[in-house]
């Protein structure tokens, strides 16, 4: 299906994919180079083209995007020499420093140190324009709480792991090696003999640490985005760990999805209170906006989003919690609050956000949507009302399970 | 079920993890086929537009993820569904099984009068069957569906199980207004498109 894509300039091939971050940002300038679907000239706007992004995924579209993409790896190059100015003067690693946390239980302000809190504001700050990818891996651990995850458990835990289940066989891992080459396919990193045992490993050792979520589909996309922005099978493993048992609502993907659920009325209630005209028109419609924003929460947007905005957002759930989820989501809707008013068919509807979410190759349009066009949203209002949400999923999952209990296979 | 002003029908595809849902769907929508079809999270939407004689049907087609544990989130999309495609993978029992779970829960909770099919899919690997077409059969009449077996990957019984679909949608309506028929030249093209693909 896919024309053979030309090499880019710089070389951003697996695994050595930005990791000479000061290197390229004083070599030339990348250009993605794109290849014309059907030999067009390339000058015509409409034209379809094929290209590389930053993550050597595939994507379609036209020389606007192209250049928005351009555009955005300067941008990405401009910000990674923020960091590094700021390593310069607050000293090397000062981002790993503790932090406030601000996804945790709240600011205890007694054992506040003024230099910490100034760190933590920064940080959020700068989180929020963007971590260079280069230094994603070591910011990603730090401030989600993974380090301190594995610190807790001796050196060898991964490579245990990963022994230990070698050959083994259960549900999970069936399921698993089923998803495994059909986990962003035309990736030419994933479509590799290696790309896939490492996604593998990843998955089955994370469905023996956690039996009771064992293998969701939805989390090999997950995963697979995270081997590529962490470069090691362990650091990838352990986000995925602090992803599901700290970052996440409970239960999210375990058995029934009630997290999951949970997370959807959560959303629909927000969205009825920050974006009412929507609401109300698509409620009108008989448009069920989980219809669409389920896979956005299971997926974490990674099959909606181009990857770096995927990743952005990433960066700020990590730093801030679950609820950049909501926000996100919340601003997809809210950008496009016009056009949707204007359809009246579910397939418009749908149409219309999913072509919002796959030409979103600005991140910083999205995330201004998110932070300040949205209003506050803070952890505790989100706390608040899953706690009021969780007793009717329970309820409705209870009873759809004594329902089809009733139905006996003849 | 139809839609009056628009024609459209709600349809709905679900079946166990693996059996090709979402590559019949592919193979319907766009005539195209991929080995390794990405796995579906939540469900995925499509549309097509079917011309019958004088009316058209135009589709909306939710294909669902098949991991059992998604199976909680399937009400969302069956809920108002004309129409339902349960596919089971003809190599494989267990997929037959759940396929039938499927019928039940529809006939329990979906919408009255809901048009079902029973699709046995991967009707290319007749070397590898393990269900045989008289089983799937016998069930399908029992339970007042239409059965066929298909293969996304050859093009084989996909278009049918659709226009068998809006055949049955049509009749079980009073003739209506075409309202729909710009979307006529679509189709046309569809069908061109297909017919070279089949000579090859």
């Amino acid at each position: 299906m896919f024309r053979p894509q030309p090499q880019r300039e710089i070389s951003h091939v697996f695994p050595s994919l930005m990791a000479q971050w000061r290197n390229t940002i004083t070599t030339t300038k990348s250009t993605t180079k794109i290849s014309p679907q059907n030999g067009n000239s390339l000058r015509t706007p409409s034209c379809s083209v094929k290209f590389q992004d930053l993550y050597d995924f595939t994507v379609e579209g036209n020389i606007d995007d192209v250049n928005v993409l351009n555009e955005v790896e300067e941008r990405v190059r401009r910000q990674g020499k923020v960091w590094w100015a700021l390593e310069a003067s607050k000293g090397a690693n000062w981002y790993l420093q503790p932090q406030i946390s601000s996804n945790g239980e709240g600011i205890s302000v007694a054992s506040l140190k003024l230099s910490v809190l100034a760190n933590t504001i920064a940080l959020k700050k700068l989180i929020r324009k963007g971590i260079p990818p280069a230094l994603r891996p070591k910011v990603w651990l730090s401030v989600s709480g993974a380090t301190k995850k594995r610190s807790t458990v001796p050196e060898s835990y991964y490579n245990d792991l990963i022994m230990a289940t070698k050959g083994k066989v259960t549900p999970s891992t069936k399921q698993i090696d089923h998803d495994i080459p059909r986990t962003f396919p035309t990736h030419p990193w994933l479509d590799t003999p290696e790309g896939q045992a490492s996604l593998r490993r990843v998955l089955v050792g994370y469905s023996f640490r956690d039996s009771e979520v064992g293998y969701c589909q939805g989390l090999n996309y997950v995963a697979a985005l995270l081997l590529l922005v962490m470069r090691t099978e362990e650091d990838a493993f352990w986000m995925l760990a602090v992803l599901l048992e700290n970052v996440l609502v409970n239960d999210c993907y375990t058995d029934n999805l009630s997290g999951c659920h949970v997370e959807q009325r959560v959303f629909k209630d927000l969205l009825s209170k920050k974006c009412p005209r929507i609401a109300a028109h698509l409620e009108a419609l008989g448009f069920d906006v989980s219809l669409v924003a389920t896979e956005w929460f299971l997926c974490l947007f990674s099959k909606c989003l181009p990857s770096e905005t995927t990743l952005r957002v990433w960066d700020v759930l990590f730093n801030e919690g679950a609820k950049v989820l909501f926000q996100v989501a919340l601003a997809i809707f809210k950008m496009k609050e016009e056009d949707l008013l204007k359809v009246h068919q579910i397939g418009d509807v749908i149409n219309i956000l999913h072509t919002t979410g796959h030409n979103l190759y600005d991140p910083d349009e999205l995330l201004t949507v998110a932070f300040e066009k949205i209003g506050s949203l803070t952890t505790n209002t989100i706390t608040k009302q899953r706690k009021k949400q969780e007793p009717t999923v329970m309820a409705e999952l209870d009873q759809r399970l004594r329902r089809l209990g009733s139905l006996n296979l003849k | 079920m139809l839609n009056h002003k628009f024609d459209s029908v709600k349809q709905v595809l679900l079946g166990d993890v693996g059996t090709g849902k979402s590559s019949i769907v592919l193979r319907f929508v766009k005539g195209q086929f991929v080995e390794f079809q990405e796995s579906t999270i939540g469900a995925a939407f499509f549309t097509r537009t079917l011309s019958m004689n004088d009316q058209t049907v135009k589709f909306e087609i939710w294909d669902t993820a098949g991991q059992e544990r998604y199976h909680s989130l399937a009400p969302m999309y069956y809920r108002g569904a004309a129409a339902a495609i349960i596919a089971y993978d003809i190599t494989n029992p267990a997929t037959f099984t759940r396929a039938k779970k499927w019928v039940q829960e529809l006939q329990a909770q979906g919408t009255a009068g809901i048009v079902m099919a029973l699709a046995g899919n991967k009707a290319d690997l007749l070397e590898a069957r393990k269900v045989t077409a008289e089983e799937a059969l016998a069930y399908a009449q029992e339970n007042n569906l239409f059965f066929m077996e298909t293969s996304a990957k050859a093009a084989i019984n996909v278009n049918e199980i659709f226009h068998e679909i809006a055949k049955r949608l049509l009749q079980s309506q009073a003739p209506q207004q075409n309202t729909g028929g710009m979307i006529l030249v679509e189709k046309a093209e569809n069908q061109s498109k297909k017919a070279s693909s089949c000579c090859s």
